[in-house]
């Protein structure tokens, strides 16, 4: 974790850089209190000061899609969120869609289908895939292509990727409880 | 020995990991007391570095700053000739080039100081492309700009091009591309007097960096260690770079006492670090109306910017490749790597050959409209025979067909039924016209010529305490699967179980030099030395009266476990040994250029909205004879994942340069293909076991970055009747060669030639 | 990214009063903000949150519908009022950015989004819209991405958007909140072309906020379209885009619309296009009139004259689609 520096040529500055805030966040089903700088984004926070490194920062611009999560479910870009405007919200990384060894059904059929290759973009890749699932809209292959665009790959795992989400589409129509009508 | 895992698509080692969020690459890493490092850089393209200031407002006595007379060795960075510093000293080549090292325990003062350092540079007259660096506008780099020049000769180019029926001449250029890995470049050094060098990172060639640091701090190999962590894609970016910010790491720790990590941000990774280089190739055909091609003579050259790293040896490979899988017997290439002030271009996947085989393959598109000849009738006339000789006389010992992959691709695609279904459409009234085009070539296993003999490679295997076996190689995963081929063919060497199989961590205090993660040689150069190796373990503990044949994977786990508990250890090594009819001469390139080939034909459907511009693949079909496919899944997503890449390098990747400089270093701006742009990419394989591959394997990584640019510039051909000269064929350029209603004649030059 | 202090308002009047002090930034979805600060383009010494605001609520509103400022740009293309009625607006909000983004963006965030200019986003580089007076190196550097209609000799900067060229086809009005009360402006009237002052973007005043945008119900809303030309299928921004609507009757256009995006330094209603198209069958032949009409008085640059061109084409793709569609 980085110390805050503080900055003798400017006054107003130094105060600035003493602003802390106090969020707190349910992460991972886990409530974490934290009091942070309020230029800390998600992507940070979870990588730096809790050690969640699974999310990955490709871009750090909201141009890539590796540092994906999901907030009170819905999926967004940790690199261009301010920590403190989740405050009180429900984050979802990687680290928390597999209980131990038992995996989500996302990431099964991502071994099933060898849906990756260096592995980098995944965790963004699967947790964009558990949001899609709950957003219901993707109804062809084509939907699931283009609803998934937020996320690059350069190894070109796409094909893989998107036969991963099909087999989780078809297997949650056929489930009485699954995420999606049949 | 039985294929048992070989063959099969068995999960990835590493599957569990990745999928989980635990797979750690190095920026998810620290150290106690760990601090972050940053380098400042030129914004110029050429000068005279008079000084550098630190400017004011920053604590500066917090910082460690790095120049280059804090070297304690040479500075540069060792590769081939040695001609690129670590930190400029005196001179600046080329814009992004690093000057002075910073580093601190605050990433956010460290950015403030970073721009506060004042460089006083007096600019110097700059060279920015291929033809100025010919024409010597500035002399940038040796006597003449150009970093190596060589030449093949086959037969006789004079008497072919006296007699033949048609001369057609083609210009084609190719723009530079990004590797663009979705994990950065990043590396964590420490330094004790102890121990010397240690450095974590994601990288492709742990001994590159051992190499480079060994001159630069004056030590030997014992105290220059490099361990690979889970690396983020590669594709030949992490290949010779890594060895330039180890080096600057390493540098800060010294200097500092405690670990320093860099990690470049997307902007200063596309910016500083190497790219695919630029290519123009200048091809003069000389042709028998038949379609027969009785001479080639190319002129190539490619852009290797400020300083020359690997340009020779890229260059090799593109001049070895530029006569394709043809049997023409009078053939004239000429190749050079000529300098510029932008950053030095790099390995890249394929490596030099994607670039002349857009050329040829181009050319032989428009060879055939001229001549009214179906564009796989051209190439069915022209495919080298097993028998026959290639550019620089190696005769084809793979047993190939081109023919048969020919009749196999089309097939898939639908050749036939889409080239009639197309005529018609194109003719009704609409914007959107549709085009198929192929590329037939072929691609070399390993590095070229003599390269394999002097890296003799090495690669170990070793049994655990438990009875597992461990592979120590210093061959890297990087998401190609080189962990699962491992563990695939060492489990079938010595006839035991997947899981009983471990890949050791790459780190080169503990495994030997199997050589760099290039040049598609990982799973037949290394594979076949795994192969080897674990058959040698296997008779060790069979003639220790510790196993007997036929075992179970249990009774093997058992003797290995039993073994180490007797003797302490249990090891075994294979050295790589040139096959005996391999005959490469360096200086006049004639010879066994590879000791096998891949070869391939690709097919690509694609649409063209002749109102908007825009050009999408429909469809590809990769059909390839790569020999005996170890992993039909793994080798399924290289090709996949390579076709992906050509795609983006045919259609959308454009790098603009400003002054030497990426001017577009922001993937906003520098557009490559997402889950939507790309087609279904089918596959498919023949398979024609090589005998010096482990169980008949051949190369496969980058073969599928050769056949898409062509493919698919040739398919907008058959959609528009425009010949298209250069890629990206972004909108712009479709437009551009659209409404100059560009046809064959101003792409080549025709002349008749009076026969007699 | 500079320090900033940060608070979040939960009241409209004291989100207005904070908007009063120096430096303040109002924050909505993030996605440009933060962007802008991470590059230093953005240096806020506070950033005031106002997510909380409730102003989030997309409703009828008479015939037409009213949408709130910070409904996401998810929920605005999603919502069955939306979708159904104006198809436009609905598809050219699914043309721009990601999922992920269109999670976060706000619709009061996207009227005032930033320009992509690659000089304007370097700190490092001169610039008009950032620093008056420093010049704008895009006017004979590269410019590509940069505009040909609407242009100045300050500045040739490309407004990003598309939501706000379908919103502008569709005769929508912004509503707006600040010290003096509410007033309401019409699209037309909110972006404005750089002239000398390219900092100015907006008819919005400092302290004011953003509170909703009201969309008419019109005769031509339901017959509308948007056509997006990018460098990629997907998650790019335009080359050129064209939001159209039209009204036909009896074999005849009564009104029509025609919008370029990509293309300008504001959301651009190309009228003379407009003038082209109505009196007239909808006919390939109108259609290639109206995209020729569009960009009359368009000044190419080295980098950016094929937009000329595909501008023109792009108003023609996107009629003949509306019209096959129809």
């Amino acid at each position: 974790m980085v110390a805050p520096h503080v900055d003798v040529s400017n006054d107003e500055h130094a105060e600035l850089l003493a602003c802390r805030s106090l969020v707190t966040l349910r992460i991972n089903g886990r409530e974490t209190k934290l009091t942070i700088a309020p230029w800390t984004t998600l992507l940070d926070l979870l990588r730096e000061h809790l050690d969640l490194t699974g999310t990955k920062k490709g871009c750090d611009n909201g141009q890539c899609g590796a540092c994906t999560v999901l907030v009170d479910g819905t999926r967004i870009n940790a690199c261009l969120t301010l920590a403190v405007t989740k405050d009180g919200s429900e984050v979802t990384t990687i680290e928390g869609l597999s209980a131990g060894d038992q995996l989500h059904p996302v990431q099964k059929a991502f071994i099933e289908r060898d849906a990756f290759q260096c592995g980098y973009c995944t965790p963004g890749q699967i947790c964009s895939i558990v949001g899609l699932l709950r957003e219901g809209r993707a109804k062809t292959t084509r939907d699931v292509r283009e609803l998934m665009s937020g996320n690059i790959c350069r190894c070109g795992a796409y094909a893989n990727i998107v036969a991963a989400i099909e087999d989780v589409l078809t297997e949650a129509s056929h489930t009485p409880d699954g995420e999606r009508e049949p | 020995m039985k294929n048992r895992l070989i063959g099969t698509s068995v999960p990835r080692k590493e599957a569990f990991d990745k999928v989980t969020g635990r797979a750690r690459y190095v920026d998810d890493v620290s150290f106690p007391g760990m601090i972050y490092g940053t380098t400042v850089r030129s914004k110029v393209a050429r000068g005279r570095l008079r000084g550098i200031a630190l400017g004011p407002g920053i604590p500066w006595d917090e910082f460690v700053v790095v120049t280059a007379k804090d070297i304690p060795g040479i500075n540069a960075i060792h590769l081939i000739n040695d001609d690129q510093p670590c930190l400029a000293d005196g001179v600046i080549n080329h814009p992004e080039e690093p000057v002075v090292l910073l580093a601190h325990p605050d990433k956010h003062l460290l950015e403030k100081a970073r721009q506060a350092v004042v460089l006083d540079i007096d600019e110097l007259p700059a060279v920015h492309s291929i033809e100025d660096a010919l024409a010597k506008t500035a002399v940038v780099w040796g006597e003449d700009n150009i970093f190596k020049r060589y030449t093949i000769e086959k037969g006789d180019i004079a008497e072919a091009f006296a007699n033949a029926d048609v001369i057609l001449e083609g210009h084609y250029e190719t723009g530079a591309q990004e590797q663009l890995y979705i994990e950065n470049n990043g590396v964590i050094a420490s330094y004790s007097e102890e121990a010397g060098v240690t450095i974590w990172g994601s990288l492709q060639c742990p001994y590159y960096i051992q190499k480079a640091l060994i001159p630069l701090f004056g030590v030997g190999p014992e105290r220059a260690r490099v361990i690979q962590l889970e690396t983020g894609g590669g594709f030949g970016g992490k290949e010779e770079y890594p060895s330039m910010i180890a080096s600057h790491a390493a540098l800060l720790a010294k200097k500092a006492g405690v670990p320093v990590k860099i990690i470049y941000d997307r902007a200063e990774d596309m910016a500083a670090t190497t790219k695919r280089h630029p290519s123009r190739t200048v091809v003069r055909a000389a042709v028998m109306r038949d379609g027969t091609v009785v001479g080639l003579d190319i002129d190539f050259a490619i852009d290797g910017g400020a300083y020359s790293t690997l340009s020779q040896v890229v260059l090799s490979r593109g001049l070895i490749h530029a006569a394709g899988p043809y049997s023409c017997p009078n053939v004239h290439i000429l190749g050079r790597a000529v300098a510029t002030n932008s950053p030095p271009h790099g390995a890249f996947r394929g490596f030099g050959a994607p670039q002349s085989i857009f050329a040829l393959e181009r050319h032989l598109d428009e060879i055939g409209k001229y001549l009214g000849i179906a564009p796989d009738e051209i190439r069915r006339r022209n495919f080298v025979k097993p028998g026959q000789t290639l550019a620089t006389g190696q005769v084809v010992r793979d047993d190939v067909d081109m023919n048969v992959l020919l009749d196999r691709a089309l097939e898939a695609a639908g050749w036939g039924d889409k080239k009639a279904r197309f005529a018609v459409e194109n003719r009704e009234e609409g914007s959107v016209k549709r085009g198929i085009g192929l590329a037939t070539f072929l691609h070399g296993t390993g590095f070229t010529g003599s390269g394999e003999k002097f890296l003799a490679s090495i690669v170990g295997v070793e049994a655990t305490a438990d009875g597992h076996v461990r592979v120590l190689a210093a061959s890297t995963e990087i998401g190609q699967g080189t962990n699962t081929i491992f563990a695939q063919i060492a489990g079938d060497a010595l006839g035991v179980d997947y899981d009983v199989i471990q890949v050791g961590q790459p780190d080169t205090a503990f495994v030997p030099n199997s050589g760099p993660t290039v040049a598609s040689r990982t799973c037949t150069i290394v594979g076949k030395l795994v192969e080897t190796a674990a058959l040698g373990l296997r008779q060790t503990l069979l003639g220790s009266g510790l196993l007997e044949e036929p075992y179970s994977s249990e009774q093997f786990v058992k003797a290995c476990s039993a073994y180490v508990a007797r003797s302490g250890e249990l090891r075994a090594y294979a050295e790589y040994k040139q096959p005996p009819y391999i005959k490469w001469d360096e200086d006049t390139f004639k010879g066994d250029a590879y000791g096998a080939y891949s070869w391939a034909v690709y097919v690509a459907s694609v649409k063209v909205d002749t109102l908007t511009y825009e050009a999408t693949v429909e469809d590809f079909v990769a059909l390839q004879e790569v020999g005996k496919v170890i992993h039909p899944t793994l080798a399924a997503g290289q090709i996949e994942g390579g076709v992906a890449q050509g795609i983006g390098w045919a259609l959308y990747e454009n790098v603009v340069w400003k002054n030497g400089r990426m001017a577009n270093d922001r993937m906003t701006d520098y557009i490559m293909p997402t889950s939507v742009d790309l087609p279904p990419i089918r596959a498919l394989f023949a398979e024609s076991p090589y005998s010096y591959g482990p169980s008949g394997a051949k190369g496969i990584g980058e073969l599928p970055m050769d056949g898409p640019g062509p493919a698919i510039v040739n398919a907008i051909l058959d959609a528009v009747g425009i010949g298209i000269p250069r890629i990206p064929a972004t909108p712009e350029v479709v437009m551009e060669a659209y409404l100059a209603n560009t046809s064959v004649t101003r792409v080549c030059r025709a002349t008749e030639v009076a026969r007699g | 990214m500079k320090p900033f202090a940060y608070s979040r308002e939960t009241g409209l009047d004291h989100a207005l009063a904070r908007g009063k002090e120096d430096g303040v930034r109002y924050l909505a979805g993030g996605t440009t903000l933060i962007d802008l600060m991470r590059l230093g383009v953005e240096e806020p010494s506070t950033v005031v949150d106002l997510r909380a605001l409730p102003l989030r609520d997309i409703k009828a509103d008479g015939d037409g519908v009213q949408i709130g400022a910070l409904a996401t740009n998810t929920e605005v293309a999603y919502h069955p009022l939306i979708a159904k009625a104006y198809p436009v607006l609905s598809e050219a909000l699914l043309s721009g950015a990601s999922p992920q983004l269109r999670n976060m963006a706000s619709v009061g965030g996207n009227l005032l989004q930033r320009t992509r200019c690659s000089y304007f986003r370097d700190p490092s580089s001169p610039c008009n819209k950032r620093m008056a007076g420093s010049g704008c190196p895009a006017l004979d550097g590269y410019n590509r991405s940069n505009a040909i209609l609407g242009v100045s000799s300050s500045c040739i900067a490309t407004h990003p958007s598309d939501m706000a060229v379908a919103l502008l086809a569709l005769d929508a009005v912004v509503h707006v909140r600040g010290g003096g009360g509410e007033r309401a402006v019409p699209m037309g009237d909110f972006h404005v072309a750089p002239g000398s002052t390219p900092a100015v973007e907006t008819a919005l005043q400092k302290g004011e906020i953003i509170t909703h945008v009201t969309v008419p119900a019109s005769p031509f809303a339901q017959r509308s379209h948007y056509v997006k030309v990018r460098d990629r299928a997907s998650y790019a921004f335009a080359l050129s885009s064209a939001a159209v609507a039209l009204d036909v009757s009896g074999g005849v256009v009564k009104s029509a619309r025609v919008v370029l995006g990509g293309v300008a330094t504001k959301p651009w209603r190309a009228t003379e296009a407009e003038a082209e198209l109505v009196g007239k069958p909808p006919t390939s032949m109108s259609f290639d009139a109206a995209g020729a009409a569009a960009v009359r008085g368009a000044v190419p640059r080295t980098h950016n004259a094929f937009k000329v061109e595909l501008a023109k084409r792009t108003v023609a793709r996107a009629l003949r689609d509306l019209v096959g569609k129809a």
